[in-house]
């Protein structure tokens, strides 16, 4: 298990180092410049400009300060915002996307396991029908309708909660969790129930009724361990997602967290900006993989690592 | 997006109905106290760095110039210089400070402290990007681009510039381009002779006495107390920068000299100034503090302004579809602005090297249609924004004329045998209207493609880049045919729209350059009497719509909202505001009315 764990470590670095050289040569190849902008700017200032961030040095030792920067944990400063280090950026906006993205995942998980269960116990009833098709509205209406269209109902006409802007843990949070919380919410219930549905008609089942197990007994000790399987699955690249920041719910709710720094950050050409928040989103995904691996290991008696 | 949008205004028509005069919730803050949504995250609030409007807005809150922007006109009114005076034809001025300025920590301003800021703000070190904005200034140009100067050993003497022979010469400090300059005839005296670097101190700003300043300029300006008022004039704290270096911009760092001293700095979520007590005009000052909301999202914004949660919105901000109903309350700001619109022709590559065609397809657009479709605009057939520069005789462009617009193609050649005019022998092949993304640049390139096929039978294709991608191709005049362009003035004067042409690199884009074009703006600008001036502008003006390198489309107008109770801000042509004039009024009785400012 040990070997296991150091041994997938291992190869995230080579993973990141892949991710983070693509992306570096990316941004080369994109044409413009963070300092390019609607006004021509004349050519001395522009060599200026270059002179003063090292973009007059050959490309492999721009490459191998990138490189150098990551191992050593710092990203350099950012282009674009002068002055404001790249880990500082992280390290503020950070934990609005996480805050905003746990949340909205474990209202996903509550709501989604839960709905998805009673849904399995009871296919083809009329709550099955109902909880199925809200989660394939969920599915299907996207966020940046979602969002607004919340907004208009509980802000504009209502005048009951604030339609954007951060304030902390607040009720500002409720439309944004919301929001961003639908469609895992809706996934996760469908998920839950097709585990379910297939667990629920297996052997070991059949065999845990057969001994004489209460009817709450089978479902909680037995078949939701493994009818959950394809949630954790998708738990970890989702939860990776949601915590680096989600662009559409960071703009409608005008919140100051990794998302908006992240498109912001393209456009810009801000490479110290991308990079970073590059590299770390691979390594959470990378992470988050293998914590996923081993909650497998944990609740599939099937699988040892 | 766009459902959710009208969505949205479906639902604002409704409630307003309800409401009446003002749009959404009128609801003002307890004390004075404004909230204001200034566009993007701030690059830096460091004056020579950033560039940008969003910037600028917050900028007029913390740092103080010269010159300030009237807050109804947007001509320059005294500020740090209680006044000033011209000679040599424009190419001198010597601004008085006043005896009161002090930073915000209480040292008190000099002199001096313009003539560090503004040789800080050119320092190649420094890369200033804005740095451009003042090299009409003495030397600033040769300094900025490290140029040298041509000294005779011998003499110790300077060796004068030909071309302007009260300057002295400057040549590039790089070798190489240093050579190929020598190549021209006329420099052959500068072979052999000592090349000496320009320096900080060669700049044309010198302390007089603590109290007065002067500058010294390249050519004539007599727009300088106009220019004076852009960010990268207005002076930065010597002490903070030298000790803190780019850090000197942090909420425990800063210094500043403006009405406002910043209190708090969260990216991307607020910046938040307060009153400082050092400021010369303190007693002037209402408000307490000012929020600035930094955001990207329009609807959003539209959104805090409409739930009471914000007091005013930057200028654009309400989407085109929901002017129609904002029009109707009388918190919304409509006035022309000092900005344009137009399309650019690459005039290097057939068929547009042709004037006629160029004036042929700018005549059959018809731009009052395009203003009323695009809602937030005003027509424009000249170069110069209408109505916003008084006494300035604007030429006239051509107007919308379909028949004229073939007869011009006609005479272009594109006749069938029977010497009809035939669309089909316009190579529209070699033409192409590239804009860069976004909903409403998307809009006016399709209206205009449809008046192209209606008025003329030409099927133009319309084809959208990605902005950074656009910029380049365009200033590399890799276009075909048409691409879209603007342009926001950096002062009050027609000049900062007529320089455009002035080199044929930059930001000019058509490849169409005339040294009589650039003579007619120096001689506008020799002149000492404004009006005399503004004449030989407009004849500069005609010739460009002479020649058509562009088509004009529109005026920008202001497009901003501000609840009623919010007092001292008007639409003005430049959208950027004192925010010493501001206030909040908290008796509903006042709110209709918009008293005029009072200036000292």
């Amino acid at each position: 298990m040990l070997r296991f764990v150091l041994r997938r470590l291992l190869t995230t670095i080579p993973m990141v180092l892949v991710v983070v050289s693509l992306t570096w040569g990316l941004i080369r190849i994109a044409p413009g410049n963070f300092y390019s902008g609607e006004r021509a700017i004349p050519a001395a200032i522009v060599q200026n400009i270059r002179a003063k961030y090292g973009l007059d040095k050959p490309w492999y030792v721009q490459y191998g300060r990138m490189v150098g920067n990551i191992a050593r944990g710092d990203f350099g400063i950012s282009l674009k915002y002068l002055g404001q280090p790249v880990n500082e950026i992280l390290r503020t906006s950070l934990p609005v996307s996480a805050i905003l993205g746990t949340l909205a995942y474990v209202l996903a998980l509550v709501v989604g396991i839960l709905s998805g269960t009673i849904a399995a116990t009871r296919p083809n009833s009329r709550v099955d029908y109902a909880s199925m098709t809200a989660a394939m509205v969920g599915i299907s209406v996207p966020n940046f309708v979602l969002g607004p269209v919340l907004v208009m109902v509980f802000s504009l006409t209502l005048f009951w909660l604030p339609p954007a802007r951060w304030e902390g843990f607040s009720v500002n949070l409720i439309m944004p969790v919301l929001t961003l919380s639908a469609l895992y919410m809706a996934y996760i219930a469908r998920l839950t129930r097709s585990g379910m549905l297939e667990v629920l008609r297996s052997n070991y089942i059949r065999t845990a009724r057969a001994k004489g197990l209460s009817e709450r007994q089978v479902l909680l000790r037995h078949a939701l361990r493994g009818g959950l399987l394809p949630v954790v699955s998708f738990s970890g690249p989702a939860l990776a997602y949601l915590i680096t920041g989600t662009v559409v719910v960071e703009r409608v709710f005008a919140l100051p967290g990794l998302g908006n720094y992240f498109i912001n950050a393209n456009l810009n050409r801000d490479e110290p900006l991308v990079i970073g928040i590059v590299a770390f989103t691979s390594i959470a995904i990378l992470l988050f993989n293998l914590a996923v691996d081993l909650l497998y290991g944990l609740i599939d008696p099937r699988v040892r690592l | 997006m766009v459902a959710a949008a009208s969505l949205l205004c479906i639902a604002g028509c409704t409630k307003a109905a309800s409401h009446g005069r003002y749009f959404g919730k009128v609801s003002p803050p307890a004390g004075q106290e404004l909230r204001y949504i200034s566009g993007s995250e701030p690059e830096s609030l460091d004056p020579h760095i950033s560039t940008g409007q969003p910037e600028a807005r917050i900028f007029l809150a913390l740092y103080d110039g010269l010159t300030e922007i009237h807050p109804l006109t947007s001509v320059p009114i005294p500020s740090m210089a209680e006044r000033w005076e011209s000679s040599i034809g424009n190419t001198e001025f010597v601004f008085h400070l006043r005896a009161n300025l002090r930073w915000s920590d209480g040292t008190p301003i000099t002199a001096d402290d313009f003539v560090w800021s503004l040789r800080r703000g050119l320092a190649p070190a420094l890369a200033a990007r804005a740095a451009y904005m003042a090299y009409d200034i003495e030397y600033a140009q040769a300094y900025n681009e490290g140029g040298v100067f041509v000294k005779d050993p011998k003499t110790g003497r300077f060796m004068a510039d030909p071309d302007s022979p009260e300057h002295r010469l400057v040549l590039p400090g790089e070798p190489k381009a240093r050579e190929k300059a020598l190549a021209a005839e006329d420099l052959a005296g500068a072979r052999g002779q000592q090349f000496v670097p320009a320096r900080a101190e060669d700049v044309g700003i010198e302390a007089v006495d603590a109290r007065t300043l002067r500058l010294r300029l390249m050519r004539p300006i007599p727009f300088l107390p106009g220019l004076l008022t852009h960010q990268f004039f207005r002076p930065v704290p010597r002490g903070p920068i030298e000790k803190y270096g780019d850090a000197w911009t942090r909420p425990e760092h800063i210094v500043t000299s403006g009405a406002f001293t910043l209190q708090t700095w969260k990216p991307y979520d607020r910046l938040i100034v307060v009153r400082n007590p050092m400021f010369w005009d303190a007693a002037r000052v209402k408000l307490d503090r000012i929020t600035f909301y930094p955001m990207d999202d329009y609807t959003t914004m539209m959104n805090l302004y409409k739930a009471g949660d914000v007091d005013a919105v930057f200028n654009h901000v309400p989407p085109a579809a929901w002017v129609d109903d904002l029009r109707t309350y009388q918190d919304y700001m409509d006035k022309p602005e000092i900005a344009i619109e137009y399309y650019m022709y690459n005039t290097t590559r057939p068929p547009l090297t042709d004037v006629r065609v160029r004036k042929a397809l700018n005549m059959a657009i018809d731009k009052v249609a395009l203003a009323r479709y695009r809602r937030t605009q005003k027509p424009l057939t000249a170069f110069t924004p209408e109505g916003i520069f008084p006494g300035y005789p604007q030429p006239a462009g051509d107007p919308f004329d379909p028949s004229r617009a073939k007869a011009l193609l006609v005479e272009a050649g594109y006749t069938n045998a029977a010497g009809a005019y035939d669309p089909s022998r316009v190579p529209v092949a070699d033409l192409e209207l590239t804009y860069n993304t976004a909903d409403s640049n998307k809009q006016v390139a399709e209206f205009v493609q449809a008046q192209w096929k209606q008025n003329l039978g030409l099927t133009i294709s319309i084809k959208n880049m990605e902005w950074k991608t656009f910029l380049a191709t365009r200033a590399a005049l890799d276009y075909k045919g048409i691409a879209r362009s603007g342009w926001i003035g950096d002062y009050m004067d027609p000049y900062t729209f007529l320089a455009l042409f002035s080199t044929v690199a930059g930001d000019n884009g058509t490849g169409w350059f005339d040294p009589k074009f650039v003579d007619l703006l120096v001689a506008a600008n020799r002149e000492i009497d404004p009006q005399k001036r503004f004449e030989r502008l407009a004849e500069a003006e005609k010739m460009i719509l002479d020649v058509q390198p562009v088509i004009p489309l529109t005026t920008q107008a202001t497009n901003w909202m501000k609840k009623p109770y919010v007092k001292g801000m008007y639409a003005n042509p430049q959208d950027l505001f004192a925010w010493k004039f501001a206030y909040i009024e908290h008796d509903p009785a006042k709110w209709a009315e918009d008293p005029p400012p009072v200036i000292n």
